[in-house]
Order: structure tokens, then sequence, then C-alpha cells
């Protein structure tokens, strides 16, 4: 066990941050009438190199200073609840809309590595500011622990967090298997959106070979979820899922229903989950996207997730308009053909003129004026001219 | 299921109704059946006991392998047969006995939610705590899972089952836990399912549902199985209203039978 206390003092005990180990952060229970678990995070620790390891456990945060949270920017993680803030003594992973904004939120674009490989991560990811650390982390809400009481969560009423709870375990059960499915399963999916994501945030040579490892871990992972060894990517396979996904789908959007949240008007724990599983469907570009499709045609749910981006996601929410905008004229395969074909022929012209250059160099072929210089001259100068031909004829 | 196998099912069920010598089959109770698949089996027994259709229970030793998809238990109605709780809803339904009908959109929704709840939390923690915790699956899970075979196909089969389990643990994430955290989880759940349940009789409106079924069976065998230690039961028994919900159902539904 290790204290992590970032105070002005910054004391860490590296020497007992080891993979895989838990640090145990104690709360002081007083602050918030008990033990209160925060979610699970990743740190990177680039001063030991020793990467990805688990912190579970109490939180005890003495700061007064702020942390700051580097967050993976694309869609491809659960981009739920990134702001975390300070209340006293403790932190709370949270997305209450009152918070102080304690802990700014930096997403970077640049350095993401997806968890998987942060092992194998490089790069430096961290700075000491003043006295004051920057943990790289993403804060992924795994559904175990948001079963842990969060601030956010602290207006619902016992019967609401039960039903967040099942609520979770539902979209884990019917959802997750068709998101994994859409996503890296999928070929046209994998290949076009999925595997060039993750290629284009990796350093060289990784993006070769990981993505593809990470792919197939998928696979296994869903084939031991659907208890079936033998789970190839198939239409069946995918029109079963699909209709999980959207039976589960239909039955949020019933519980929804025209609210604004889950549970009233304030976010709830739930209510980021859904969004992390949902956002990602919605936003990215996909070449088959029946589960989109489905997605849009539930009006609640739609609006559900652009409020949320809206609200607590502005950067991206611009980005991303913008990103529709400058993207429609390159939409559609179509639009690609007059630079495609300008190149072709370009390149096709390139060849040739390498070619004929080659032919004229080497003399396979020859340009000979024979024709008009005998009609010019007279015959008794034809020895000379003969001569005059032949170096005609080699040059 | 697939969708063609359901479709097919469902008419073919539609056609016939439920006929007199329905039988159930589980693994042999006293000594080979598991506390999961115990539970499995007791939630279908009272599904059919709600929905007032007669059903044996055939104990036979190899049951898993017999079951369409290998999950415990599966009945055999007609010439059909038809696993797991889940497809014997839908079975049934076809038939036109349905407990859920009178329930609204909003409550069909978290009636279905609270069942995943049940079987991703309380099915899982008894696989853990069968499968992953060492002591037990030494002293009892192994032992009780092989009897019916003789050496060395015991040996085999329980460890390939145990490697099964454990696989399927890591890939949803519970293959790094405790057994205390395990303990945590199921206390959890059962909080979140005493608070739905409140004073009310059953979880929605007066009449059970598959859900009272499904949490029955789990939380009835889970307190009166043995196990190596009795922190589950005891985290069961700190819910009053769950305790009595329990017996409530037994004394309405399996008066008279010893279960």
């Amino acid at each position: 066990m290790c204290e992590v206390m970032l105070d002005r003092r910054v004391l860490m005990t590296y020497s007992s941050i080891l993979p895989h180990a838990e640090l145990d952060l104690t709360q002081s229970p007083q602050e918030t009438g008990g033990a209160q678990r925060a979610s699970e995070f990743y740190l990177q620790c680039e001063e030991r190199r020793e990467f990805l390891f688990r912190r579970k456990g109490h939180f005890r945060l003495k700061m007064a200073a702020p942390i700051t949270l580097f967050c993976w920017r694309d869609w491809v993680y659960r981009p739920v609840s990134t702001t975390a803030w300070c209340s006293g003594e403790s932190v709370h992973a949270g997305s209450g809309p009152g918070s102080p904004d304690v802990v700014r939120v930096i997403h970077t674009q640049r350095r993401g590595h997806p968890p998987a490989t942060a092992q194998r991560a490089a790069g430096r990811f961290y700075e000491p500011v003043s006295d004051r650390w920057r943990f790289t982390c993403s804060i992924i809400m795994e559904d175990e622990h948001l079963s842990q009481k969060y601030n956010a969560d602290y207006d619902l009423s016992a019967k609401e967090g039960a039903d967040s709870l099942a609520f979770i375990s539902l979209m884990e059960e019917k959802l997750v298997p068709a998101l994994i499915y859409t996503f890296w399963i999928e070929p046209k999916n994998y290949v076009d959106v999925t595997r060039r994501w993750y290629a284009e945030h990796m350093p060289f040579p990784l993006n070769f070979f990981l993505p593809g490892r990470m792919q197939r871990q998928q696979l296994e992972k869903l084939r031991l979820l659907r208890g079936d060894e033998s789970l190839e990517a198939g239409e069946e396979l995918e029109k079963e899922l699909y209709r999980d996904a959207a039976e589960c789908m239909n039955l949020l959007s019933q519980r929804l229903g025209s609210h604004k949240f889950f549970f009233g008007d304030s976010p709830s724990s739930l209510d980021a989950y859904v969004f992390g599983q949902l956002a990602p469907i919605l936003k990215s570009k996909l070449p088959n996207g029946k589960l989109q499709q489905h997605l849009k045609s539930l009006d609640n749910l739609t609006n559900f997730c652009t409020n949320i981006l809206l609200l607590y996601f502005p950067r991206d929410g611009r980005e991303s308009s913008s990103q529709k905008t400058s993207s429609q004229p390159e939409g559609g395969d179509f639009d690609h053909v007059p630079n495609k074909r300008r190149k072709q022929f370009l390149s096709a012209l390139v060849a040739l003129g390498a070619m004929l250059s080659y032919a004229l160099l080497t003399g396979m072929v020859s340009i000979q004026h024979v024709q008009q210089e005998a009609l010019e001259e007279p015959p008794d100068l034809q020895p000379i001219g003969s001569h005059d031909h032949d170096e005609e004829g080699d040059g | 299921m697939s969708l063609a196998a359901d479709a097919f099912v469902s008419q073919m069920a539609a056609a016939e109704p439920w006929p007199e010598n329905a039988t159930l089959y589980q693994p042999l109770k006293e000594d080979q059946i598991l506390l999961s698949d115990c539970a499995s089996s007791l939630a279908v027994q009272a599904y059919l006991r709600m929905c007032d259709l007669p059903v044996q229970v055939v104990c036979k030793a190899n049951a898993e392998y017999m079951s369409p998809s290998g999950k415990i238990p599966f009945i055999h109605v007609g010439n059909q047969v038809v696993s797991e709780l889940g497809p014997i809803v839908q079975f049934t339904k076809a038939k036109g006995h349905s407990l859920s009908d009178g329930l609204d959109d909003v409550q069909r929704a978290e009636m279905k939610a609270y069942m995943e709840l049940v079987n991703n939390m309380l099915l899982t923690a008894e696989l853990y705590i069968q499968w992953c915790d060492d002591a037990t699956a030494a002293e009892i899970s192994r032992p009780r899972y092989s009897s019916p075979y003789s050496w060395p196909l015991s040996n085999i089969l329980a460890y390939q089952k145990q490697w099964e389990v454990r696989r399927k643990m890591n890939a949803i994430g519970w293959g790094g836990k405790t057994l205390e955290q395990v303990y945590e989880d199921v206390s959890q759940c059962c909080q979140a399912l005493s608070q739905r349940l409140g004073t009310q009789p059953y979880f929605f409106n007066k009449q059970p549902t598959e859900l009272d079924a499904l949490v029955f069976g789990h939380l009835f065998t889970i307190l009166t199985t043995r196990l190596t230690s009795t922190e589950l039961a005891e985290r069961i028994k700190s819910y009053s209203n769950l305790l009595s919900f329990c017996r409530r159902i037994e004394q309405s539904y399996f008066e008279g039978k010893s279960s």
C-alpha cells in the first residue's frame, strides 16, 4: 500500500508503486459519512516507467491544489465523467453540474495511448509543475465500481440507486456485446474505423500488430460472454446481437421517457454510463451503422446524448460540428474520384515518360530523319551524308 | 437461440397446450448439483409453479450435456426442449401463460433490468465462489461435480469446468477480485433488491412475476446451501424483507414439499 498525498509537499512513495498494486488512499470518514470508493483509475507513472496499475480503494487527497486529468479523447473509450472535483478533502468523480471547478481536465490527443497499450507507451506524461504532480489517467467507469456512491448520486433515493445498478447490469449484458461486435468484429467497421483510429495514435512499429491483437482479445471476450467458442463474424450473430441491443435501447428509452436525465434534473452515474456507451455509437462514422440507425430513431436518447455533449464537452461539441461541415464535401466515395483520377493520370504519365526516355536512351527506339535528308542532299555527297546518318542513328 | 429457431419454436409452442408430462431436468440433487445450477433450477420451478403449470423434476447425472445450451435447467415439453429461464419464459408466453402482462412499459423495463442485475451479480458471484475460490472448489465443487464419474474422467471434467469458468470470470473482469469484494458485490445487489422490494409482497404490484421467481431461486438456495463459510448467507440474512419474501414464496408455492 502506498499513500498518495497530493499537497504542496507532494509525497509519493514511489518505491511501493508497483504494477497492479492497490493504492489504499483512505478517506477520513467524517466528511462523507462513510467509506467512498473511487472508480477505477489507470495511472501511469512515467518516472519509474511503472505502468498501468489499478487504483482502487478510498481516496484521501489532502490537497489545496487541483489535479489535472488527462483523458484520452477519442470516442473509443467511454468518455464518461471526466470532470472530477474536489470537495473539501476528498475527490469524487462525477458529473455534477454545480461542482467547483477545481480540477482541470485536459484532453490529450497527441498522447492518446489506449490503456491496453499504455504499458508500452513511451514519452513523458507528467511534468512537475511547481510542486504539483500531473497524472495521466483515464477515468473509466467500470460498472462494478459504479455501485459505489459518488457525490453525483447523493441526491438519488435508495430505489433510484438500485435502479441504476439494475440498468447498468442490463446494458452490460445486452449492449456491450453488440458494441464489441460493432467496433471490433464487424469487418468493415473494424478495418475502416477502429483499426485506423488506433493505428493513427500508436507509434511505429506498434501500429502494425497491436490493433490486431486487441481485436483478437475482443473476439475472445465476446466468445466467452456468449458462451460459444466457435463464434465468428456473420449475419446471424450480428442479427442476434443487434436485436438484443435494440431491445436494450428501447428499454432505456422507455425508462428515460421525456426527462432530461434518468433521475430528475441532475445527472447521475447512470447517465454517465449510458452516455459513455451510446455516444460512440452515435458519433462515429461507421460504414455498417445499423445500431446507429436504431439509436437515431430513438429521439429521446439522441437528445440525451447531444445534451450531455453540449453541456459537459463543449469543446468536443463544437469540434465535432465543425468536423461535420468540413468532412461533408469529402463524404461519400464519389467525391474522392477527381483527385484520384488526376493522381492516376499523372502517375500514368510519369510512367510513360520514364519508359520512353529509357527506350530512347538505350537505343531501342530511335528517331531518324532519313527521308528528309535524302531528298535535300546531292548524290555526290552521299558518303559524307551516310556518315552523318550513322552518327545520327547512334546519337 | 437463433432468430429463425426462436420464431419456429414460438410457432410450434403456440400450437399445443401445456401437457401433463412436462419434465424438468437437473443434475442429481443430493450429490452432484452445485449452488448456481440449483439456484437456476429452483427459479424455473418457482416460475412454473407461479404460472400453475405442472412439471416433474427429474434428476439425471448428464443433465448438463443433454441441455441444448449447456446450461441447467431445461424442460422437456411435448417435443420441445428449452433451457434457461429467459427462453422458458418466452416459451410459456407463446403458450399463453404469462406473469408480466399486467406491467406497463416502464415497469417491464425495470423488471428486465433487475433480472439482468441478478444474473450479472448474484449468479456470477455464485460461480465465482464455487470455482474461483480455491477452498470451495477443492472441498465442494470439484468433488460434487465429478461424483457420478470414475477416475480419471472425474478429474478431467472437474478441472475442465473450473478452467472454463475461470476464463469467463477473467473475460468479464471478475478474475482479479478477491472473495471479500465478491461478498461486497452480493451485499450491494441484495441491498438494491431490498430497496426495490420495500414493503411490498412482491416486486411489482401484488402479483409475482418472473423476477420474483428468479430472486427467490437464488436467495433461497444461498440461504439453504452449505458452503465452506457462512458469510454469504449472513449477508443476505441482514436484509429482513428479503428473508420474509423468500419465506412467503416458499409457503405459497412450495407448501408441503421439502425443498
